[in-house]
């Protein structure tokens, strides 16, 4: 099956450290693909590359989305095409209304496509259906984005943009850190209702715990800036017995 | 005329060349602090020098019968509409502050001094818009306002102006602050290549219990400096907020001074500066705390973010205590937008210029917010956003 997004020998630094060494991966319209890897590996360089952060710098190597080399392209237009971080520490902004964000980014995404803008009431009905299926008090969306929110909170709140801007490349960074039982329920419930057979999620994740939740098609092992080994969700287990030393280079 | 030619001359001169026989003790003062240049504190950071060497076309001041109106127009320093049966008339000043820091304060009495008077009689809320429709001309006008005793008014100020160039405005007000009253006071002056800079020199005396609520919101680009003396007596308050967002070449800013003279008293002074392009914000103030003046309480901050590597501000928050027992403090900081959180708005598809937009009304809002009617509140916000926009049209800063 063709991929939605290939990642060919990416070489990226963070300052002067070089953290991804010449990685390989392959994102299927459809699949579940779960990175884990010990620390330091480079799982979070790799996603903020697929987005644009700022921080790292890609020194050789293409992404490739929808057969485009996105490289160059700015945060933002990534983002209006259909690719969604959601951050491990999503980031206070005090002073921004959380709806008003909300309904701006939803507004930027349905521009884009050249739908109309979503006006006030309508955005709120939509809200209103969202903040129950993940949850969330309605006082949420009501306060400053993500200033006093607990752990559990902001990524709920995480969840909520991903199914407001319905992306096609969802990438999940550490989405189960700092969340409770019942948070991670609710979070993986929204998640799942985002599988449509066409989106592809890239869960990155230290522990197998969100696997249970989140069924993969793929665990890829990140080690030192690289995949080293590609297998189905039986290599959670192996994994889990021996860790990540016992893992061999393919 | 042109003001340049006061410059270091004594009280007899300056009286020469302005045809005043009388009002000894003003020029005295003039004299005495010397026409603003860089060497005078208050105007260090201000090219008032250049302003004041201009030639200048003077009005005749002739004041009129004012048109009713829903608010008070004045238009190049006279009174054209003024709402029914409030007070307002042209009459000499009798109060005029012999201690005030700015020499403009006593030009602007000497060039002015049929002032204009208003008096605001109960809980009244009245919004004052001065208009300027003249080119190469310097407009001077002084207004003197009262408000009664253990009632709390409102004043708006707004500025508009016609197609004009190279005029200078020198106004300000001597405001008197009942005792036991509040007086609120919005003041919004948003310029954009308005073709007119503008000295404004003030004075505010607030008496025993009485509180000032003072909002000033200058936005956009031009030259245009305010100078501030607030004198605050027992048990009286001060609440001062400034919002500056500069683009283009602006300079502008506020110079105060704020004197702590009876017991009791209090004073907090908060600054939010936003500068683009080449633009240079000024926050200069001193809060002073007389040996009159024990159990004073007193902060002042001034926080101030830079868009552009050619934008600068000078920040100088001061403190002058002649006291022991009082709580007082002071700061100033400097910074960029944060990165993170532009980063976030972005990946989310939100434009970089909305993203910054929407970083800088967020910074701005929580002196906007201060604005408790709604129409003045939104009319802020409507001028904030329309020179963020015109600043990134003239600037690839924003890009």
């Amino acid at each position: 099956m063709s991929s939605i997004m290939k990642i060919e020998n990416l070489q990226a630094k963070i300052g002067d450290k070089e953290i991804l060494k010449g990685l390989n991966l392959e994102l299927e319209p459809g699949k579940v693909h779960a990175i884990m890897g010990p620390n330091g590996a480079g799982k979070s360089t790799l996603s903020k590359a697929i987005v644009g952060h700022y921080d790292v710098d890609v020194t050789d190597g293409n992404i490739i989305y929808k057969n485009q080399i996105i490289n160059d392209i700015a945060p933002e237009k990534r983002a209006l095409e259909g690719i969604f971080l959601s951050f491990q520490h999503p980031v206070e902004i005090p002073g921004v209304n959380n709806a008003y964000f909300l309904r701006t980014a939803l507004n930027a995404k349905r521009k884009h496509e050249g739908k109309e803008e979503l006006d006030a009431a309508a955005f709120l009905r939509l809200m209103k259906e969202y903040l129950t299926l993940l949850d969330m008090k309605s006082d949420m969306i009501s306060r400053s984005l993500n200033v006093g929110f607990s752990g559990g909170e902001k990524k709920r709140n995480e969840i909520l943009q991903m199914m407001l801007l319905e992306p096609e490349v969802i990438i999940l960074d550490e989405i189960d850190s700092g969340l409770d039982i019942d948070a991670l329920r609710a979070v993986s419930e929204g998640i799942n209702k985002m599988k449509d057979g066409k989106r592809s999620f890239l869960v990155i994740t230290h522990y197998s715990r969100i696997l249970d939740y989140i069924k993969p098609d793929y665990i890829h092992v990140l080690k030192e800036g690289k995949i080293i080994k590609t297998a189905g969700p039986e290599l959670v287990a192996q994994l889990e017995e021996h860790g990540y030393d016992g893992i061999e280079e393919e | 005329m042109n003001l340049s030619i006061l410059k270091n001359k004594t009280s007899e001169e300056i009286g020469k060349h302005l045809d005043i026989k009388d009002r000894v003790t003003l020029l005295e003062r003039l004299s005495t602090l010397g026409l603003p240049s860089k060497k005078n504190e208050a105007y260090r950071y201000f090219d008032v020098e250049k302003l004041l060497e201009k030639e200048y076309k003077i009005l005749d001041n002739l004041p009129m019968s004012p048109k009713p109106s829903n608010k008070i127009e004045i238009k190049d320093g006279i009174v054209v509409a003024a709402p029914q049966g409030m007070r307002v008339y042209s009459e000499h000043c009798d109060k005029i502050d012999m201690d005030h820091f700015d020499p403009l304060y006593y030009l602007g009495h000497l060039l002015s001094p049929q002032t204009i008077k208003i008096e605001l009689d109960g809980d009244v809320e009245v919004e004052i818009e001065h208009t300027f429709t003249q080119s190469d001309t310097l407009i001077h006008y002084r207004i003197v306002l009262y408000n009664q005793a253990n009632r709390h008014a409102t004043v708006y100020e707004n500025f508009v102006h016609e197609t004009i160039e190279n005029t200078l405005v020198l106004y300000g007000y001597d405001m008197h602050i009942a005792q036991d009253s509040t007086l609120r006071v919005v003041k919004m002056q948003s310029m954009q290549h308005s073709g007119y800079s503008m000295i404004a020199s003030h004075t505010i005396n607030v008496a025993q219990n009485a509180n000032a609520l003072l909002k000033t919101f200058d936005i956009g680009s031009d030259q245009a400096l305010q100078l501030f003396k607030i004198t605050l007596d027992t048990h009286a308050h001060v609440d001062a907020g400034h919002l500056l967002y500069l683009n283009a070449n602006a300079k502008r800013g506020t110079v105060s001074q704020i004197v702590h003279t009876g017991e009791y008293a209090s004073s907090t002074q908060e600054a939010k500066n936003i500068l683009d392009a080449q633009s240079r914000g000024i926050f200069d103030a001193l809060i002073k705390v007389e040996n009159t003046a024990k159990y004073t309480k007193a902060a002042q901050n001034s926080q101030a973010i830079l868009l552009h590597d050619g934008a600068y501000m000078i920040a100088k928050p001061q403190l002058e205590i002649y006291i022991d027992e009082l709580e007082a403090s002071h700061g100033a900081t400097i910074g960029q937008l944060d990165k993170q959180q532009l980063f976030y708005l972005e990946s989310r598809g939100i434009s970089h210029v909305e993203a910054k937009k929407i970083l800088v009304i967020a910074f701005a809002n929580t002196l906007i917010e201060q604005v408790k009617d709604s129409r003045q509140q939104e009319r802020i916000k409507i001028a904030f956003e329309k020179a963020f926009y015109a600043g990134y049209s003239e600037n690839s800063s924003l890009s």
